[in-house]
């Protein structure tokens, strides 16, 4: 009985340390910009298309860790490019808000379909970055979900010393909490949200990076991630990295236990049930303020 | 402001009646497919073989002299008005003389193209789409199905997972299917049918598509040591995904992947990995070997050229397209549609493997020439083991015992 | 506004006399009638009321079934099955409002969008099944709309149009009187700032919920009608490619601007059935425009329309 709960405990930690990484890229862009990324789901899968290209069609030298050099900088850039063009010219908008979800659900259907007449409606495969499994006991763990929960944590943790240690870092939480004050100490407002929709890029594209070869890569593959990781930052409350974190491991472990005790199909409703139920109490979710 | 409106309106007018002026000597054939969306990979499978098939024709000089030419229609995600907007449409504005789908609603495809006359080719295998042909079938006589319906196909693999050369440890089954219509009746059938049989149905879930950690579930199986899982969703990441995962740690459980199996992705992504994994496909091409020397030509020529094996739809549609064309012939005259549904329906059509039959609800049974492929994975690719009805092994093709059962 | 709106659907009534013998295209006209009133209920709520609803489409559905069950069942003739279920419509959008409404953007957003994400799993499953949903498979067999013994079956399409179209002027009706009412300045004094508006007693909150029970009604309603010409439901409804849709409607017509919604109906529907033929680019394509439409034409056909006739149109100003 109590191997059985270990083992669903580890998928919940499994399933919560790549939300985690999900969120807490969506979150942030919200909480300093106050923009919603629709296409989020969009550039998770651009993150696996790039891997697939540079793995499968490339070859190159040096595997996943080539992939990471290379595919993280370049996401960084399209994160970054794609605020600039079309993102910040809405901000001086009415209604702009509404206007940016509109713009990038537009921009997600571009992209999703862009992917399925390059790249066909079929999936890609890629090599998982290890083989095999870690016994312990009766226990059995994929060194798969393994690397993924290090690769994953480690991201967060890499993240945050990059907010609390690094000029930009500061800048962006800056801007988040104050932006009229920001502005008046001379922080370039305009280069930190397109700074941090590039950071968010590279957040969810490592994710795809390491999902795609444990789930694959298909063209609409995004809307479930873009859901989840929505969820989980209402749920933490938006624009509240802590929140995130903390939601994106609850929520993984009610997936994971709700699953095993009642079945699959009753893991949205119990998704959507507690979401319902903490905004009913705490509208501004768990930890609604940027921490 | 009057101007622009009614200058917009006039567009709009203009660009909706922009079709294309209808050429003479052609007898059109409507193809409603899913071309965008969920249902895009199964569309293509379909139209490769309807491709084919007019190609043939036009090749040795048309039907009835007259060349083919094939209207396309994209059902999208199949929602109700747009099944009807496509009958409306082909048989409606177009004239077609058939119509040549795949899958193509489950059901609504019957209402909708019901209403028209043209012989319609549908490959749902849904016992929903049968059941609304039986409410009327006089006025559904147009309505042709090329496969046999859910639970027809869920009683064979249950035949032949019994008639597996294989002695079961225990007589536990689990069945995981997906939550569509597919899916449900698949599994309901095969959960009534182990019952009846003394199996103890130890988990029976339905899982949404999209589902790809599988933990949870993987950790009940564990704890049941079922004989057999069944799996049922035509999906290829969640298949993979569940094979994988399964075996972190398998249990000695022959895994039944019924339709699933189909998706190429699973064998071509896999390979050897998926051996020991058995499938069904109904109005199959038996493979490697075809049946039949006529039957192993097609299948070389669908290789030739498309680049890549059939897949499952592909072979039904091709032989709805030609079963048409033979009646047409009979006939004598395409538009007599009345006339070509009933030859259909009476006479049939001999096709690579000999012939086919429909029955009265016009639902081509498995069986006689036709009979459902039981495949396992071996080597790497597809190898037919059985074929269903009656449950006999296929030429020298044997049942190999799963590397994770031994 | 009237003006226009009265210009649109005059043009619209006329069309049944060069297309009337196409079913093809009467149908495709009937959809756009029916969009556009979805369409500019979503308009009503997100671009006057401010709120940012995701549940529009599943609210349409849920009208949908609920007037079929309802006529199945207890044998309601459809007519009235329709306004039965525009109030059940309207009484689960009450019930989502009151816990949203108090929400910020993007939550109610995603709490909207959560209805429409537990809508198929609900009507597929056993609760669904045990209200008549038929589960996975749908209801296939609706009955027609019928008033004095004629009825409105997808075989009588001429017919059926002008019955649509009277219902969707009545909608429209509606609409526009809500948006020149008291309401509307209301709502357009809590888009401008909602603490000065609470502060001269301006309740955000009912005002909210009150447009949120008659947008729900109306979608509803037009829902059941929706039901009830096709004859068959299913869950394929409820899949991203209508969602996506409606809104390139709102993009294309201009957010906030009725009838503009009207106008995004018929030149989206349009659009997507030319473009049909070529398959995948078809969404490629409507994704596009919507970046390109948003980014260059904030107001949409209707802003162009205004700034076309009167040179300096308010909403220029507005947004300068």
């Amino acid at each position: 009985m109590l191997i059985e709960y270990v083992d669903v405990f580890i998928s919940g930690m499994t399933n919560g340390s790549v939300y985690a990484l999900m969120a807490v890229g969506l979150t942030l862009v919200y909480g300093v910009s106050k923009a919603f990324n629709f296409a989020y789901g969009s550039f998770f899968s651009l993150g696996g298309y790039l891997a697939w290209i540079l793995l499968a069609l490339v070859g190159i030298w040096g595997g996943y860790i080539s992939v990471f050099l290379v595919a993280l900088p370049l996401l960084m850039v399209f994160g970054y490019v794609t605020e600039k063009l079309i993102v910040a010219p809405l901000r001086k908008r009415s209604d702009w808000e509404i206007k940016v979800m509109m713009l990038t659900l537009g921009l997600a259907l571009f992209m999703d379909n862009l992917f399925q007449v390059v790249f066909g409606s079929r999936m890609k495969s890629l090599p998982p970055i290890v083989d095999g499994v870690l016994e312990v006991g009766d226990l059995v763990v994929s060194y798969q979900d393994v690397v993924i929960f290090i690769l994953s944590i480690s991201g967060i943790l890499a993240f945050r010393w990059f907010l609390n240690n690094t000029r930009i870092g500061m800048a962006v939480r800056a801007v988040a909490q104050n932006p009229e004050g920001a502005r008046i100490v001379g922080i370039p407002k305009d280069r930190i949200f397109a700074a941090t929709f590039g950071i968010s890029t590279v957040m969810v594209g490592l994710g795809g990076v390491l999902l795609a070869q444990k789930y694959f890569v298909s063209p609409s593959g995004g809307w479930d991630i873009l859901v989840k990781s929505w969820v989980i930052t209402a749920f933490g409350g938006m624009g509240s990295i802590r929140g995130g974190l903390y939601a994106a491991f609850i929520l993984g472990m009610l997936e994971a236990f709700v699953g095993y005790w009642f079945g699959m199909t009753w893991v949205l409703f119990a998704l959507f049930g507690v979401l319902l139920a903490t905004l009913a109490v705490r509208p501004q979710g768990l930890l609604g303020k940027w921490g | 402001m009057k101007k622009l409106v009614s200058l917009i309106l006039t567009i709009t007018v203009a660009g909706m009646l922009a079709i294309p002026a209808i050429a003479a000597e052609t007898i059109k054939v409507g193809v409603p497919l899913a071309m965008t969306g969920a249902y895009t990979d199964t569309g293509d499978n379909y139209w490769k073989g309807i491709k084919i098939a007019i190609d043939e024709i036009n090749a040795s000089g048309g039907l009835l002299g007259k060349q083919l030419e094939a209207v396309r229609f994209d059902t999208q995600e199949f929602a109700p008005e747009r099944v009807m907007q496509g009958a409306d449409y082909l048989c409606g504005n177009v004239k077609v003389d058939s119509v040549h789908a795949g899958w193509a609603g489950w059901g609504q495809d019957v209402r909708a193209y019901g209403k028209y006359t043209a012989p319609f080719f549908a490959d749902d295998g849904s016992q929903s789409a049968v059941d609304v042909f039986d409410q009327d079938p006089v006025k559904y006589s147009n309505i042709f199905q090329l496969t046999d319906t859910d639970v027809n196909q869920a009683s064979s693999m249950f035949r032949v997972l019994l008639a597996l050369p294989y002695e079961y440890p225990n007589k536990k089954v689990v069945i995981i299917n997906a939550d569509d219509a597919w899916g449900t009746g698949v599994g309901d059938t095969l959960e009534e049918k182990f019952k009846a049989e003394g199996w103890k149905v130890a988990l029976h879930e339905e899982v949404p598509y999209g589902t790809r950690e599988w933990g949870p579930i993987l950790t009940r199986i564990r704890k049941i040591k079922p004989a057999i899982i069944h799996l049922e969703i035509v999906s290829a990441q969640e298949v993979i995904t569940f094979f994988r995962q399964f075996m972190e740690a398998p249990t000695k459980s022959i895994l039944s992947y019924g339709y699933s199996i189909v998706p190429r992705e699973v064998v071509q992504t896999m390979g050897k990995e998926a051996d020991g994994i058995i499938g069904e496909v109904p109005t199959a091409m038996p493979t490697p070997t075809a049946p039949t020397p006529e039957a192993q030509a097609w299948v070389d020529n669908f290789a030739k050229i498309w680049k890549h094996q059939p897949q499952a739809g592909s072979w039904a549609a091709y032989s709805g397209v030609m079963a048409w064309a033979a009646a047409v012939k009979a006939v004598g005259d395409e538009k007599d549609h009345a006339a070509v549904c009933k030859y259909i329906s009476t006479n049939g059509y001999k096709g690579e493997t000999g012939w086919w039959k429909w029955d009265k609800s016009n639902v081509m049974r498995a069986g006689g020439d036709v009979p459902i492929g039981h495949y396992q994975v071996q080597n790497g690719e597809l190898v037919t083991i059985f074929t269903d009805p009656p449950a006999k092994p296929y030429m020298n093709f044997k049942f190999q015992v799963p590397r994770w059962c031994k | 506004m009237g003006a226009l709106m009265a210009i649109i659907y005059g043009g619209l009534a006329l069309m049944p006399i060069f297309v009337g013998g196409t079913d093809h295209l009467m149908h495709i006209l009937i959809m756009i009638l029916i969009w556009g009133v979805v369409a500019s209920c979503w308009d009503l709520i997100m671009g006057f009321a401010g709120i940012f609803s995701f549940g529009q489409v599943a609210f349409f559905v849920i009208g949908a079934y609920a007037s079929a069950i309802v006529a199945n069942k207890f044998g309601i003739p459809p007519i009235f099955a329709i306004f039965v279920a525009g109030g059940i419509t309207a009484a689960i959008g009450v019930l989502v409002g009151l816990p949203c409404l108090r929400l910020k953007g993007a939550y109610v957003a995603l709490v909207t969008f959560a209805v429409h994400m537990i809508l198929e799993p609900f009507l597929k499953g056993p609760m669904g099944r045990a209200i008549g949903t038929g589960g996975s498979r749908g209801i296939l067999t609706i009955q027609p709309i019928e008033i004095f013994g004629f009825a409105f079956t997808p075989d009588h399409k001429v017919a059926v149009f002008y019955l649509t179209l009277v219902l969707a002027i009545l909608c429209s009706i509606i609409i526009l009187m809500v948006i020149r009412s008291f309401w509307g300045t209301a709502f357009l004094a809590l888009k401008d700032s909602e603490d000065f508006s609470a502060s001269l007693g301006v309740s955000a909150f009912k005002y909210k919920l009150a447009v949120f029970a008659l947008t729900s009604f109306l979608t509803g309603m037009v829902g059941g009608f929706y039901g009830h010409y096709v004859g068959m439901l299913s869950t394929r409804m409820l899949g991203i490619d209508l969602f996506v849709t409606l809104m390139i409607m709102l993009v294309i017509g201009g957010i906030g601007h009725f009838p503009g919604a009207i106008l995004g109906a018929i030149v989206t529907v349009t659009l997507n059935e030319m473009l049909s033929p070529l398959g995948s680019y078809r969404p490629l394509i409507l994704g596009g425009l919507v970046v390109v439409l948003v980014l260059f034409l904030p107001d949409g056909v209707i802003g162009l329309v205004r700034r076309f006739f009167n040179g300096k149109s308010k909403i220029q100003e507005a947004d300068a």
